[in-house]
């Protein structure tokens, strides 16, 4: 999972290495997966979210479809 | 952990939960990795039940040894056990964090600010990007996942 300074050289780092360019992510977005993965993780009661809970996570933050279901495929 | 329950497959006994928390608040506190030999010294516990939660935390997806030595750990997301292009500055300390979704993890698990350090993938160009009260200040840029979520964990490292 890298960063890029823009959606072009997300397109130049994937042509350079015949992969499909795949749904990119927003600052405002990863740092809400960051939070509701990390937030709690030195707690007691910590834990990795399950599947549908990943997908709930994603879905709010307006990331839909096979891509960010943990099941699909499986 | 003397007079603690081993694990014995159970998924969160006081000695998992204990060598858990141990992990983390090393990395926390010393932005290092511990070692199964680091934590039986920590907890007094034996090496074999802490190698037992070890595993169990890896099954659980809460940490990953490094290649080829169970004792030691590569990651314990977010935090890196070893280098990586994801400097994290919290406090003064420095982290590395395994990824870019990471390098914002460890901000939010210490819950504090702090300043990370990277470079675009593809350039190399330097990007700092610095979470301040609590949320990231705009900064041009996107994050690329290359690995479909039902594929992350087979191959983590990669991912």
């Amino acid at each position: 999972m890298l960063l890029f300074r823009s959606e072009e050289t997300v397109g130049e780092w994937c042509s350079a290495r015949g992969l499909a360019k795949r749904p990119l992510v927003s600052l405002d977005q990863v740092w809400v997966m960051a939070r509701e993965w990390y937030g709690n993780r030195l707690t007691v009661d910590s834990r990795r979210p399950g599947p549908d809970e990943m997908v709930e996570i994603f879905a709010r933050i307006g990331l839909t479809g096979p891509f960010w279901d943990p099941k699909s495929g499986r | 952990m003397t007079g603690m329950p081993a694990i014995r497959g159970r998924a969160w006994s006081p000695c998992l939960t204990s060598v858990k928390l141990a992990i983390y608040d090393t990395f926390a506190t010393t932005s290092h990795a511990p070692t199964v030999s680091g934590i039986a010294r920590q907890l007094n516990a034996a090496i074999e039940d802490v190698q037992s939660a070890f595993d169990e935390l890896h099954k659980q997806r809460l940490l990953v040894p490094e290649p080829g030595d169970p004792t030691r750990i590569r990651m314990a997301p977010p935090f890196s056990g070893v280098e990586t292009p994801f400097r994290v500055t919290v406090r003064d300390k420095l982290y590395y964090a395994p990824c870019a979704w990471d390098s914002l993890g460890i901000p939010a698990a210490l819950h504090a600010d702090g300043v990370i350090q990277t470079t675009d993938g593809h350039t190399g160009e330097p990007i700092m990007l610095v979470v301040r009260n609590g949320a990231p200040v705009p900064e041009p840029c996107v994050i690329h996942i290359a690995v479909p979520a039902a594929h992350w964990w087979d191959d983590i490292i990669y991912t």
